[in-house]
Protein backbone atom coordinates (compact mmCIF):
# COMPACT_ATOMS: atom_id res chain seq x y z
CA UNK A 1 0.00 0.00 0.00
CA UNK A 2 2.86 2.32 0.81
CA UNK A 3 4.48 1.76 -2.56
CA UNK A 4 1.14 2.42 -4.24
CA UNK A 5 0.86 5.82 -2.52
CA UNK A 6 4.45 6.50 -3.41
CA UNK A 7 3.71 5.79 -7.06
CA UNK A 8 0.75 8.19 -6.93
CA UNK A 9 2.93 10.88 -5.43
CA UNK A 10 5.45 10.43 -8.21
CA UNK A 11 2.75 10.68 -10.87
CA UNK A 12 1.29 13.84 -9.37
CA UNK A 13 4.14 15.82 -7.97
CA UNK A 14 2.42 19.19 -8.24
CA UNK A 15 -0.21 18.42 -5.67
CA UNK A 16 -3.07 20.52 -7.09
CA UNK A 17 -5.74 18.49 -5.51
CA UNK A 18 -5.39 16.21 -2.54
CA UNK A 19 -4.68 13.48 -5.08
CA UNK A 20 -5.19 14.98 -8.53
CA UNK A 21 -5.03 12.46 -11.40
CA UNK A 22 -5.40 9.49 -9.15
CA UNK A 23 -8.85 8.69 -10.52
CA UNK A 24 -7.50 8.06 -13.98
CA UNK A 25 -4.54 6.19 -12.62
CA UNK A 26 -6.80 3.97 -10.56
CA UNK A 27 -8.92 3.25 -13.61
CA UNK A 28 -5.80 2.42 -15.55
CA UNK A 29 -4.49 0.20 -12.78
CA UNK A 30 -7.85 -1.51 -12.55
CA UNK A 31 -7.96 -2.14 -16.29
CA UNK A 32 -4.37 -3.41 -16.29
CA UNK A 33 -5.06 -5.66 -13.33
CA UNK A 34 -8.20 -7.07 -14.91
CA UNK A 35 -6.37 -7.71 -18.16
CA UNK A 36 -3.44 -9.32 -16.38
CA UNK A 37 -5.69 -11.50 -14.31
CA UNK A 38 -7.65 -12.55 -17.39
CA UNK A 39 -4.45 -13.38 -19.25
CA UNK A 40 -3.09 -15.33 -16.30
CA UNK A 41 -6.33 -17.25 -15.87
CA UNK A 42 -6.53 -17.99 -19.59
CA UNK A 43 -3.01 -19.31 -19.58
CA UNK A 44 -3.71 -21.68 -16.67
CA UNK A 45 -4.82 -25.18 -17.57
CA UNK A 46 -7.29 -25.78 -14.75
CA UNK A 47 -7.61 -29.47 -15.50
CA UNK A 48 -3.87 -29.87 -15.31
CA UNK A 49 -3.82 -27.85 -12.10
CA UNK A 50 -6.57 -29.90 -10.50
CA UNK A 51 -5.00 -33.16 -11.58
CA UNK A 52 -1.90 -32.14 -9.60
CA UNK A 53 -3.93 -31.46 -6.48
CA UNK A 54 -3.95 -34.37 -4.04
CA UNK A 55 -7.58 -34.15 -2.94
CA UNK A 56 -7.23 -37.14 -0.65
CA UNK A 57 -4.43 -35.45 1.22
CA UNK A 58 -6.55 -32.33 1.64
CA UNK A 59 -9.58 -34.28 2.77
CA UNK A 60 -7.51 -36.30 5.20
CA UNK A 61 -6.44 -33.07 6.85
CA UNK A 62 -10.02 -31.98 7.33
CA UNK A 63 -11.42 -32.76 10.75
CA UNK A 64 -14.85 -33.92 9.63
CA UNK A 65 -15.95 -34.87 13.13
CA UNK A 66 -14.96 -31.47 14.40
CA UNK A 67 -16.81 -29.91 11.52
CA UNK A 68 -19.93 -31.92 12.26
CA UNK A 69 -19.66 -31.12 15.97
CA UNK A 70 -19.78 -27.46 15.13
CA UNK A 71 -22.94 -27.87 13.11
CA UNK A 72 -26.10 -27.29 15.11
CA UNK A 73 -28.26 -29.92 13.47
CA UNK A 74 -31.24 -29.16 15.71
CA UNK A 75 -31.16 -25.57 14.57
CA UNK A 76 -31.08 -26.63 10.94
CA UNK A 77 -33.86 -29.13 11.41
CA UNK A 78 -35.97 -26.61 13.29
CA UNK A 79 -35.76 -24.33 10.29
CA UNK A 80 -36.92 -27.03 7.91
CA UNK A 81 -40.59 -26.93 7.06
CA UNK A 82 -41.22 -30.66 6.92
CA UNK A 83 -44.87 -30.23 6.00
CA UNK A 84 -43.89 -28.15 3.01
CA UNK A 85 -41.35 -30.74 1.92
CA UNK A 86 -43.87 -33.53 2.28
CA UNK A 87 -46.38 -31.55 0.27
CA UNK A 88 -43.88 -31.30 -2.53
CA UNK A 89 -43.08 -35.01 -2.49
CA UNK A 90 -44.96 -37.08 -5.04
CA UNK A 91 -45.46 -40.19 -2.95
CA UNK A 92 -47.28 -42.01 -5.72
CA UNK A 93 -44.30 -41.55 -7.99
CA UNK A 94 -41.93 -42.89 -5.34
CA UNK A 95 -44.12 -45.90 -4.66
CA UNK A 96 -44.30 -46.63 -8.37
CA UNK A 97 -40.54 -46.79 -8.45
CA UNK A 98 -40.32 -49.16 -5.49
CA UNK A 99 -40.02 -52.85 -6.33
CA UNK A 100 -42.22 -54.19 -3.54
CA UNK A 101 -41.69 -57.82 -4.57
CA UNK A 102 -37.96 -57.40 -4.20
CA UNK A 103 -38.37 -55.89 -0.74
CA UNK A 104 -40.72 -58.67 0.36
CA UNK A 105 -38.27 -61.27 -0.92
CA UNK A 106 -35.60 -59.77 1.29
CA UNK A 107 -37.79 -59.80 4.39
CA UNK A 108 -37.35 -62.86 6.60
CA UNK A 109 -40.96 -63.23 7.75
CA UNK A 110 -40.15 -66.31 9.82
CA UNK A 111 -37.58 -64.34 11.77
CA UNK A 112 -40.11 -61.59 12.42
CA UNK A 113 -42.77 -64.04 13.57
CA UNK A 114 -40.26 -65.77 15.84
CA UNK A 115 -39.64 -62.44 17.51
CA UNK A 116 -43.32 -61.95 18.25
CA UNK A 117 -44.33 -63.03 21.73
CA UNK A 118 -47.53 -64.81 20.74
CA UNK A 119 -48.39 -65.67 24.34
CA UNK A 120 -48.22 -62.03 25.37
CA UNK A 121 -50.13 -61.01 22.27
CA UNK A 122 -52.99 -63.32 23.14
CA UNK A 123 -53.01 -62.26 26.76
CA UNK A 124 -52.96 -58.54 26.02
CA UNK A 125 -55.37 -58.38 23.12
CA UNK A 126 -58.79 -59.60 22.12
CA UNK A 127 -57.09 -62.23 19.97
CA UNK A 128 -57.53 -64.82 22.69
CA UNK A 129 -61.27 -64.37 22.73
CA UNK A 130 -61.42 -64.61 18.97
CA UNK A 131 -59.38 -67.83 18.92
CA UNK A 132 -61.42 -69.29 21.75
CA UNK A 133 -64.67 -68.52 19.93
CA UNK A 134 -63.42 -69.99 16.67
CA UNK A 135 -62.04 -73.16 18.23
CA UNK A 136 -64.33 -73.71 21.15
CA UNK A 137 -65.53 -77.17 21.94
CA UNK A 138 -64.62 -79.95 24.26
CA UNK A 139 -63.65 -82.20 21.35
CA UNK A 140 -60.77 -80.04 20.24
CA UNK A 141 -59.59 -79.71 23.83
CA UNK A 142 -59.70 -83.48 24.32
CA UNK A 143 -57.81 -84.00 21.07
CA UNK A 144 -55.13 -81.51 22.09
CA UNK A 145 -54.69 -83.24 25.41
CA UNK A 146 -54.59 -86.77 23.97
CA UNK A 147 -52.10 -85.76 21.31
CA UNK A 148 -49.91 -83.87 23.75
CA UNK A 149 -49.88 -86.83 26.11
CA UNK A 150 -49.07 -89.13 23.20
CA UNK A 151 -46.10 -87.06 22.12
CA UNK A 152 -44.92 -86.82 25.72
CA UNK A 153 -45.05 -90.61 26.07
CA UNK A 154 -43.29 -91.04 22.72
CA UNK A 155 -40.43 -88.92 24.01
CA UNK A 156 -40.39 -90.76 27.31
CA UNK A 157 -40.15 -94.18 25.60
CA UNK A 158 -37.53 -92.96 23.10
CA UNK A 159 -35.44 -91.51 25.93
CA UNK A 160 -35.51 -94.76 27.86
CA UNK A 161 -34.70 -96.88 24.81
CA UNK A 162 -31.71 -94.66 24.12
CA UNK A 163 -30.66 -94.87 27.74
CA UNK A 164 -30.88 -98.66 27.75
CA UNK A 165 -28.97 -98.92 24.49
CA UNK A 166 -26.51 -96.29 25.74
CA UNK A 167 -26.69 -94.17 22.63
CA UNK A 168 -27.30 -90.55 21.80
CA UNK A 169 -29.95 -89.48 19.32
CA UNK A 170 -28.92 -85.86 19.07
CA UNK A 171 -27.47 -86.22 15.58
CA UNK A 172 -30.41 -88.22 14.25
CA UNK A 173 -32.76 -86.78 11.65
CA UNK A 174 -35.97 -85.57 13.29
CA UNK A 175 -38.07 -86.04 10.19
CA UNK A 176 -38.10 -86.50 6.41
CA UNK A 177 -36.01 -83.88 4.56
CA UNK A 178 -38.95 -82.32 2.73
CA UNK A 179 -40.78 -81.66 5.99
CA UNK A 180 -38.03 -80.54 8.33
CA UNK A 181 -35.34 -79.40 5.91
CA UNK A 182 -31.98 -79.62 7.55
CA UNK A 183 -31.39 -81.50 10.79
CA UNK A 184 -31.82 -79.01 13.64
CA UNK A 185 -28.98 -78.18 16.00
CA UNK A 186 -28.66 -80.11 19.25
CA UNK A 187 -29.97 -77.22 21.36
CA UNK A 188 -33.18 -77.14 19.35
CA UNK A 189 -33.79 -80.84 19.94
CA UNK A 190 -33.39 -80.59 23.66
CA UNK A 191 -35.76 -77.64 23.91
CA UNK A 192 -38.41 -79.14 21.69
CA UNK A 193 -37.75 -77.06 18.63
CA UNK A 194 -38.44 -73.69 20.17
CA UNK B 1 -62.26 -81.18 32.44
CA UNK B 2 -58.77 -80.25 33.45
CA UNK B 3 -56.88 -78.41 30.77
CA UNK B 4 -53.45 -79.69 30.04
CA UNK B 5 -51.36 -77.35 28.00
CA UNK B 6 -49.13 -78.99 25.44
CA UNK B 7 -45.72 -78.93 27.05
CA UNK B 8 -42.83 -76.99 25.64
CA UNK B 9 -41.12 -80.08 24.17
CA UNK B 10 -44.31 -81.00 22.33
CA UNK B 11 -44.26 -77.82 20.29
CA UNK B 12 -42.80 -77.55 16.84
CA UNK B 13 -43.02 -81.28 16.09
CA UNK B 14 -44.96 -81.02 12.85
CA UNK B 15 -43.16 -83.18 10.29
CA UNK B 16 -41.08 -85.02 12.87
CA UNK B 17 -41.08 -88.82 13.01
CA UNK B 18 -43.95 -90.04 15.16
CA UNK B 19 -43.17 -92.18 18.17
CA UNK B 20 -44.26 -95.65 19.17
CA UNK B 21 -47.02 -94.74 21.64
CA UNK B 22 -48.84 -92.38 19.31
CA UNK B 23 -48.63 -94.87 16.47
CA UNK B 24 -49.81 -97.73 18.64
CA UNK B 25 -52.78 -95.78 19.98
CA UNK B 26 -53.68 -94.63 16.47
CA UNK B 27 -53.51 -98.21 15.21
CA UNK B 28 -55.67 -99.36 18.08
CA UNK B 29 -58.21 -96.68 17.26
CA UNK B 30 -58.16 -97.78 13.63
CA UNK B 31 -58.67 -101.42 14.50
CA UNK B 32 -61.60 -100.40 16.69
CA UNK B 33 -63.06 -98.13 14.02
CA UNK B 34 -62.65 -100.65 11.21
CA UNK B 35 -64.12 -103.47 13.29
CA UNK B 36 -66.97 -101.27 14.39
CA UNK B 37 -67.75 -100.26 10.84
CA UNK B 38 -67.46 -103.88 9.69
CA UNK B 39 -69.86 -105.00 12.39
CA UNK B 40 -72.34 -102.31 11.45
CA UNK B 41 -71.98 -103.27 7.78
CA UNK B 42 -72.42 -106.97 8.55
CA UNK B 43 -75.51 -106.23 10.65
CA UNK B 44 -76.93 -104.11 7.85
CA UNK B 45 -76.20 -106.89 5.34
CA UNK B 46 -77.80 -109.54 7.56
CA UNK B 47 -80.85 -107.36 8.07
CA UNK B 48 -81.14 -106.69 4.32
CA UNK B 49 -80.84 -110.37 3.41
CA UNK B 50 -83.44 -111.30 6.01
CA UNK B 51 -85.70 -108.56 4.74
CA UNK B 52 -85.40 -109.66 1.12
CA UNK B 53 -85.48 -113.44 1.60
CA UNK B 54 -87.68 -113.51 4.69
CA UNK B 55 -85.47 -116.28 6.06
CA UNK B 56 -83.22 -116.25 9.10
CA UNK B 57 -79.63 -115.43 8.14
CA UNK B 58 -76.43 -115.47 10.19
CA UNK B 59 -72.82 -114.77 9.20
CA UNK B 60 -71.59 -117.33 11.73
CA UNK B 61 -72.59 -119.97 9.25
CA UNK B 62 -70.34 -118.41 6.62
CA UNK B 63 -67.13 -118.04 8.53
CA UNK B 64 -64.75 -118.29 5.56
CA UNK B 65 -66.75 -115.76 3.60
CA UNK B 66 -66.87 -113.50 6.64
CA UNK B 67 -63.10 -113.80 7.06
CA UNK B 68 -62.48 -112.97 3.43
CA UNK B 69 -64.90 -110.05 3.64
CA UNK B 70 -63.16 -108.83 6.79
CA UNK B 71 -59.73 -109.06 5.16
CA UNK B 72 -60.99 -107.19 2.12
CA UNK B 73 -62.62 -104.58 4.29
CA UNK B 74 -59.45 -104.04 6.33
CA UNK B 75 -57.44 -103.73 3.14
CA UNK B 76 -59.90 -101.17 1.77
CA UNK B 77 -60.06 -99.31 5.06
CA UNK B 78 -56.32 -98.73 5.31
CA UNK B 79 -55.29 -98.59 1.63
CA UNK B 80 -58.06 -96.21 0.59
CA UNK B 81 -57.52 -93.79 3.45
CA UNK B 82 -53.73 -93.80 3.16
CA UNK B 83 -53.88 -93.20 -0.57
CA UNK B 84 -56.43 -90.44 -0.10
CA UNK B 85 -54.71 -88.26 2.48
CA UNK B 86 -52.00 -90.33 4.13
CA UNK B 87 -54.02 -90.81 7.30
CA UNK B 88 -56.68 -93.10 8.67
CA UNK B 89 -59.35 -92.15 11.20
CA UNK B 90 -57.14 -93.19 14.11
CA UNK B 91 -54.16 -91.34 12.71
CA UNK B 92 -56.24 -88.22 12.17
CA UNK B 93 -57.38 -88.35 15.79
CA UNK B 94 -53.81 -88.75 17.06
CA UNK B 95 -52.46 -86.16 14.63
CA UNK B 96 -50.09 -88.30 12.58
CA UNK B 97 -49.89 -89.22 8.92
CA UNK B 98 -48.01 -91.42 6.48
CA UNK B 99 -45.61 -89.81 4.02
CA UNK B 100 -42.91 -90.97 1.68
CA UNK B 101 -39.45 -91.33 3.18
CA UNK B 102 -38.53 -87.99 1.63
CA UNK B 103 -41.56 -86.33 3.19
CA UNK B 104 -43.76 -86.06 0.10
CA UNK B 105 -47.35 -87.38 0.13
CA UNK B 106 -47.68 -91.08 -0.60
CA UNK B 107 -49.41 -92.36 -3.70
CA UNK B 108 -51.89 -95.20 -4.16
CA UNK B 109 -49.13 -97.70 -4.98
CA UNK B 110 -47.28 -97.05 -1.72
CA UNK B 111 -50.56 -97.11 0.18
CA UNK B 112 -51.37 -100.52 -1.25
CA UNK B 113 -47.86 -101.90 -0.57
CA UNK B 114 -47.96 -100.57 2.98
CA UNK B 115 -51.35 -102.15 3.61
CA UNK B 116 -50.27 -105.51 2.18
CA UNK B 117 -47.01 -105.58 4.14
CA UNK B 118 -48.52 -104.40 7.42
CA UNK B 119 -49.53 -107.97 8.44
CA UNK B 120 -45.89 -109.03 7.95
CA UNK B 121 -44.88 -106.91 10.93
CA UNK B 122 -47.36 -108.92 13.02
CA UNK B 123 -46.51 -112.29 11.56
CA UNK B 124 -42.87 -111.94 12.65
CA UNK B 125 -44.00 -112.01 16.28
CA UNK B 126 -44.33 -108.26 16.23
CA UNK B 127 -40.64 -107.83 15.51
CA UNK B 128 -41.53 -105.79 12.46
CA UNK B 129 -42.56 -102.97 14.79
CA UNK B 130 -39.35 -102.98 16.79
CA UNK B 131 -37.84 -100.60 14.26
CA UNK B 132 -40.17 -97.85 15.51
CA UNK B 133 -38.26 -97.98 18.78
CA UNK B 134 -34.77 -98.70 17.53
CA UNK B 135 -34.36 -97.09 14.11
CA UNK B 136 -33.20 -93.52 13.80
CA UNK B 137 -36.07 -92.79 11.38
CA UNK B 138 -38.57 -94.89 13.37
CA UNK B 139 -39.33 -97.16 10.42
CA UNK B 140 -41.34 -100.32 10.98
CA UNK B 141 -40.85 -103.26 8.62
CA UNK B 142 -43.85 -102.30 6.49
CA UNK B 143 -42.57 -98.72 6.33
CA UNK B 144 -39.23 -99.99 5.07
CA UNK B 145 -40.89 -102.18 2.43
CA UNK B 146 -43.28 -99.49 1.24
CA UNK B 147 -40.80 -96.61 1.44
CA UNK B 148 -42.91 -94.67 3.88
CA UNK B 149 -42.58 -92.91 7.22
CA UNK B 150 -45.06 -91.76 9.85
CA UNK B 151 -44.82 -88.16 11.01
CA UNK B 152 -46.67 -85.83 13.34
CA UNK B 153 -49.12 -83.70 11.38
CA UNK B 154 -50.62 -82.13 14.47
CA UNK B 155 -49.99 -78.42 14.87
CA UNK B 156 -49.00 -78.28 18.53
CA UNK B 157 -48.35 -74.55 18.31
CA UNK B 158 -51.96 -73.92 17.34
CA UNK B 159 -53.06 -76.20 20.17
CA UNK B 160 -51.05 -74.12 22.60
CA UNK B 161 -52.68 -70.96 21.29
CA UNK B 162 -56.09 -72.55 21.76
CA UNK B 163 -55.17 -73.51 25.29
CA UNK B 164 -53.92 -70.01 26.08
CA UNK B 165 -57.06 -68.51 24.57
CA UNK B 166 -59.31 -70.79 26.61
CA UNK B 167 -57.36 -70.04 29.77
CA UNK B 168 -57.59 -66.29 29.23
CA UNK B 169 -61.28 -66.30 28.40
CA UNK B 170 -61.93 -68.60 31.36
CA UNK B 171 -60.05 -66.25 33.68
CA UNK B 172 -61.94 -63.25 32.29
CA UNK B 173 -65.28 -64.99 32.92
Amino acid sequence: MGSYRHALAVCDPVGVSPMPGTGRLEQLAQAVAERVVTLVLDSIDMDELLSRVDVDAIVSKVDVDGLIDRVDVDKIVSRVDVEKIIDRVDVEKIIDRVDVEKIIDRVDVKKIIDRVDIDALIEQTELGTIIARSTSGVASEVLDVVRAQGVGLDDFIARWVNRVLRRSSTDWPVGPPALVGRPPPVAELTTGGR
Amino acid sequence: MTSVVPDEPVQGRQGHYAGAVTRLVAFGADVGASWGLFTVGAAALTFSIELVTGAKFSLTGHQLASLVALAMWEFLYFAYQWSLGGKTIGMAVLGIRVVRTDGMPIGPRQAVVRTLTLPLSFLLLGLGFIGILLNRDRHALHDRLAGTAVVYSWDARAARLRWLARRDTGAAA
